[in-house]
């Protein structure tokens, strides 16, 4: 007779870092889609097995929403680099480190669920120019995106990235859909004070990295 | 002759980002994208620091940490963790494993540099 396979343990439902989170990602029920849904902020990420609704407003922020199709585990994160603290471009490159690592959180959690990363997809939203008279934040956000996702040989399979207006994103991890609710500029000033808020706050905690030495 | 870093994470952006980083301060680089391809790599080769990533497919980083100090050449090669992983099980389990140095990503370059000399 031969052994019984070992039996692994279900992965948790859904995971969302503590560590990285800038406010209180929230839950409710929306009556319209009629399901669970969990809203996140600027430098917030979340990801689920769960069939559930993940909403978020974008100005010049990205979202990714990755998601493996195959085991229904899905996410989505939101994001921006820091400016360059040196003239224009050459920083870029280093801006970008902030990027890099909310993808790997958030990739990181779907592995954790037990999606596999070469059945990864994604779908990418935002970017848009709505903070008056700052640099263009969000091409550089789009940029960003569209470079990590090739290089890291995540197909994007949709996108509504750019224009000069605020988004609402739903997605749906299970079905992978998404939708996307353009916003009037003019009635959205406490998203760019949040955004604004939130590049504040991403400048200064990229100046450092938490290390410690084992001794 | 110049010292020979290997850097090993299942991110290519993140690699070369830190190739960039190490490059520019004159160290020499061998890349791998995972523990099992990490330890093909460091077989037969003198290297002066290892910099490993935690979650990756085929051979995680803490079982690489593992694997590397029980190869005689490796038992004081310095092994910095860098990862997103900030969670205190998970360092200790590095430190057990024989780890040098735990850091947290976003990574900023003068702060790796500076560890990296720091342990060298």
């Amino acid at each position: 007779m031969s052994p019984a396979p070992a039996t692994r343990p279900d992965p948790p439902l859904h995971r969302r870092s503590t560590t990285r989170l800038e406010g209180q990602a929230s839950t409710y029920f929306d009556r319209h889609f009629q399901r669970q849904a969990m809203k996140i902020l600027p430098g917030e990420f979340y990801a689920t097995r769960t069939d559930e609704v993940i909403v978020t407003v974008l100005g010049s922020c990205v979202a990714a929403c990755i998601l493996d199709p195959v085991a229904m585990v899905g996410g989505m994160n939101h994001f921006m680099l820091p400016l360059s603290r040196h003239a224009p471009d050459p920083d870029v490159f280093f801006a970008a480190r902030y990027g890099a690592a909310a993808m790997e959180y958030l990739i990181n959690d779907l592995l954790h669920l037990g999606a596999q990363r070469d059945r990864l997809v994604a779908k990418a939203f935002g970017g848009g120019k709505v903070m008056e008279g700052l640099t263009d934040v969000g091409s550089q956000n789009i940029l960003f995106v569209r470079t990590y996702l090739q290089q890291e040989g995540i197909p994007l399979w949709s996108e509504d990235l750019g224009g000069t207006y605020p988004r609402k994103v739903y997605f749906f991890p299970h079905s992978g859909q998404v939708l996307v609710k353009r916003l009037d500029q003019v009635h959205n000033r406490t998203l760019i004070e949040r955004e604004a808020s939130y590049l504040q706050r991403v400048a200064q905690g990229a100046a450092g990295s938490d290390v410690e030495l084992f001794t | 002759m110049g010292k020979t870093i290997l850097t090993v994470d299942d991110s290519s952006t993140m690699r070369q980002m830190i190739g960039f980083t190490l490059k520019g301060a004159g160290f020499d680089i061998l890349e791998a994208g995972d523990g099992l391809e990490a330890l093909e790599r460091a077989r037969g080769q003198k290297l002066s620091l290892v910099i490993t990533d935690v979650n990756m497919p085929r051979m995680d980083g803490i079982t690489l940490v593992q694997r590397l100090r029980a190869l005689p050449e490796f038992r004081f090669t310095p092994i910095l963790v860098l990862t997103t992983e900030s969670g205190l099980d998970m360092k200790q389990k590095g430190k057990e494993a024989g780890a040098t140095g735990w850091i947290v990503k976003p990574f900023s370059p003068e702060k790796l540099l500076d560890v990296v000399n720091k342990v060298l």
